[in-house]
C-alpha cells in the first residue's frame, strides 16, 4: 500500500545512529541524498513542542562552505544578491545565488567572521550544484559590466568546511523554541538570549562530556566557562583564550522554524553526537525534543519561510520578489551574477506567493502541491506550493495572481487527482490559471508571514 | 506480533474471512509508516472490487496510500466512522480500524494471501 522509497544510495549524517536509536525504520527516509528521520514521536507532537517549548534538528546534512582572502568579500558580492559588504564580524544575512539569467540556484546564509573570512550555509539538495557553480566562477576571469575591472577570484580559498579531516569543520545543529535561549544557558553557563537576529557568537566551552576530567583549566572543580570569540561585532583577541580544553562552538541566531527565539549550533562533526546529547540531557526538564522532517517543514510553511523547489526556483520558477524576498536583492550594488535579468524580473512578475488557511486536518482531505486554487467565482488563479496540517487548520503557501494576495480574501482549492479511481471520475490530474473549476473546499488569504 | 487469524498481503492489507465475507484494513506496519491518518476515502457500498483493485485511500501528512483490495468481490459496508475519526486506522488497526466488509466471489483468491508467518517473514526483507 504504501510505495517505500529506495535508500541504498543515500547517505547517514552524524546523527544517524541517535536517529536509528529513537524513531522507527518506516520512520527514516532519503532526503536530499540523506537518510534523515520523518518524526519521532509525531509530527504534531514536535511541531507543538517548538511553539511551546523547543524542538532539536538535524541539519547536519547541509552544506558549509569557508570563503577565505583577500578578495572573498568581493567574490561574495558578485556571487550573491544581497550586500555582504554590510556584514561586521558576527552578523549573518540571506540571501540567494543565481545564474547569470537570474534563475536561483540557492538560497543561503551568510556568516561574516572578517571582511576575508565568512562561512556560507546553503540547501542540502543543493550542495553539489552550488560547489559546482562555485568553481565555475571562481575559475572564469570575468567582466561583469562594461564599467568594471575584469575580477580574478583567485586569492580566495573555498573549503568544504564539512570534511571532519579539517580542524575548523562545522555542521549545523538547530535547537527552536521559547525555551531554547534557556537550555543553552544550562549547557554553557551563558545567557545567548540577548543575540539579535542574525547575529552570532563564537564561544570556546569546557567540553561536552558530564564529567571532564578535571586539568589545569579547572579551578578547584570549577568547569570553564565560556568565552565569547566573537563579541559585539569586535574579534576576541587569540592570545585571551586560554582554555586548552574545549570545543569551539558557533552559535547563531537564526534558524527556519519562525520561532521569535532559536539557534544554529555549529560544531566540528565530531563533536556534533556528544551536543545533540547533552542538549537533549540539559533540556529534558524544559521538555525539549528531537524534531524531524515532518515538524520542520509544517513549521517553516507557518512561518512562510519558502522552501527551494517550492517556493523559490521549482516548477513556477519562482523569484525574490514573487517570494516576498526582495529586500535581499541590492540592486544598487554594482554588479553580481544575473542582476541585468533580475531588474527586469523585479516589475514583470504577474503572480506571487501567498499564504493560505483553510479548515480542519481530520476528516478532510489534505491539500497538496500543484492543488489549484480558485477566486470566488471558481477560476483557477494560482497553485498550492506547498501545504501542512497545523491544529486544526491547513496552512499552505501557493503561487497565486497577485491581485488576489489580500488578506481575508476568500479562495477555493480544487484538488488533483490523488488516483486512478479519481481520473475515471473526471478529475484533473492538473490545473492552469484561467480554468473554470469547482472548489472542494474554502478557505481565505492570511498575511505573508507569521508573527509569533 | 501481528494477529495469527488474518491473511495479509505485501502491501499491507490484512482481511479477516468469515465464511464468505472478508473485513478488510490496514496493517501495524503500515499504520506507523503512515503517521497520524487525517482523512480516508472509503468506497462506495456495492462497488465491485478485483484483487489490487484500489479499495480506500489514506492520508497523512507523509502520503496518500492507496488501500488495494485483497480478494475479488463486492463491498458490502464500510466503516463510516473513519469519517469523521480516521484516527481510528493508528489506535486500533485490527478492530476500531476496519475499513470495509466485502462479499467475496472467488475463494481462490485467499489462497494467493500470505499467513502470519509469511508476513512476518516478508516484513524481515523490508
Amino acid at each position: 500500500m504504501i510505495q517505500f522509497l529506495t535508500m541504498a544510495d543515500a547517505k547517514k549524517t552524524v546523527l544517524f545512529e541517535k536517529h536509528s536509536a529513537l524513531t522507527g525504520k518506516s520512520q527514516i527516509v532519503s532526503f536530499a541524498g540523506w537518510l534523515m528521520p520523518l518524526w519521532f514521536k509525531s509530527q504534531a507532537r514536535e511541531h507543538e513542542a517548538v511553539r511551546k517549548t523547543a524542538g532539536l534538528f538535524d541539519c547536519t546534512h547541509m552544506a558549509v562552505l569557508g570563503i577565505r582572502g583577500k578578495t572573498a568579500q568581493d567574490f561574495l558580492n558578485i556571487l550573491t544578491t544581497n550586500d555582504v559588504s554590510l556584514l561586521k564580524p558576527g552578523k549573518a544575512q540571506y540571501s540567494y545565488i543565481l545564474n547569470f539569467e537570474g534563475d536561483i540556484i540557492d538560497d543561503v546564509i551568510i556568516y561574516c567572521f572578517a571582511d576575508d573570512n565568512y562561512m556560507m550555509v546553503a540547501n542540502a539538495a543543493n550542495e553539489q550544484k552550488v560547489k559546482d557553480w562555485i568553481n565555475e566562477i571562481s575559475n572564469l576571469k570575468f567582466e561583469i559590466s562594461k564599467d568594471s575591472s575584469p575580477h580574478s577570484t583567485k586569492q580566495i580559498e573555498i573549503k568544504d568546511l564539512k570534511n571532519p579531516s579539517l580542524p575548523d569543520a562545522r555542521v549545523d545543529i538547530a535547537i527552536q523554541g521559547p525555551v531554547s535561549a534557556e537550555c543553552l544557558k544550562n549547557i554553557f553557563g551563558a545567557d545567548f538570549g540577548g543575540i539579535k537576529p542574525f547575529t552570532f557568537m563564537q564561544a570556546k566551552t569546557r567540553d561536552f562530556d558530564p564529567a571532564p576530567a578535571p586539568h589545569s583549566c579547572h579551578n578547584s572543580g570549577l568547569a570553564c566557562m565560556p568565552i565569547p570569540i566573537l563579541k559585539n561585532d569586535k574579534q576576541i583577541p587569540a592570545e585571551r583564550i586560554q582554555s586548552k580544553c574545549g570545543v569551539d562552538v558557533i552559535i547563531s541566531r537564526t534558524g527556519y522554524t519562525g520561532a521569535k527565539i532559536g539557534f544554529e549550533l555549529f560544531v566540528h562533526p565530531s563533536k556534533a553526537v556528544q551536543l545533540w546529547d547533552v542538549i537533549l540531557e540539559k533540556g529534558k526538564n524544559l521538555n525539549v525534543i528531537p524534531c524531524g522532517l515532518a515538524s520542520r517543514d509544517s513549521l517553516r510553511i507557518e512561518a512562510g519561510l519558502p522552501l527551494y523547489g517550492h517556493e523559490l526556483a521549482g516548477e513556477f520558477n519562482i523569484s525574490p520578489f514573487q517570494a516576498g524576498y526582495g529586500w535581499a536583492v541590492k540592486l544598487q550594488k554594482p554588479d553580481f551574477i544575473g542582476k541585468k535579468a533580475l531588474i527586469k524580473k523585479a516589475v514583470d512578475f504577474k503572480t506571487e506567493v501567498a499564504r493560505l488557511e483553510f479548515d480542519g486536518v481530520k476528516g478532510i482531505r489534505p491539500i497538496r502541491q500543484f492543488d489549484g486554487i480558485l477566486n470566488k467565482n471558481g477560476v483557477c488563479i494560482g497553485h498550492i506550493l506547498s501545504c501542512a496540517g497545523v491544529g486544526d487548520k491547513q496552512i499552505m503557501l501557493s503561487l497565486i495572481e497577485k491581485q488576489y494576495n489580500i488578506v481575508d480574501n476568500s479562495v477555493g482549492v480544487y484538488y488533483l487527482a490523488r488516483n486512478q479511481s479519481h481520473i475515471q471520475q473526471g478529475r484533473r490530474e492538473k490545473v492552469n490559471i484561467g480554468d473554470s473549476l469547482t472548489a472542494d473546499l474554502a478557505g481565505k488569504v492570511i498575511e505573508r508571514f507569521e508573527k509569533f | 506480533m501481528f494477529p495469527e487469524n488474518l491473511y495479509y498481503t505485501k502491501d499491507h492489507e490484512w482481511a479477516e474471512i468469515s465464511g464468505n465475507i472478508a473485513a478488510v484494513g490496514i496493517t501495524d506496519y503500515a499504520q506507523i509508516a503512515l503517521g497520524e491518518i487525517t482523512f480516508v476515502e472509503l468506497p462506495a457500498v456495492n462497488k465491485q472490487v478485483g484483487v489490487h483493485d484500489i479499495l480506500a485511500t489514506a492520508e497523512s501528512s507523509k502520503a496518500a496510500s492507496d488501500i488495494y483490495s485483497p480478494l475479488t468481490g463486492q463491498v458490502t459496508e464500510v466503516n463510516n466512522e473513519l469519517s469523521s475519526k480516521p484516527e481510528l486506522i493508528n489506535q486500533d488497526c485490527y478492530k476500531a480500524g476496519w475499513i470495509c466488509k466485502i462479499k467475496i466471489s472467488n475463494p481462490a483468491d485467499k489462497d494467493k494471501l500470505m499467513t502470519v508467518k509469511e508476513y512476518e517473514k516478508y516484513l524481515g526483507t523490508l
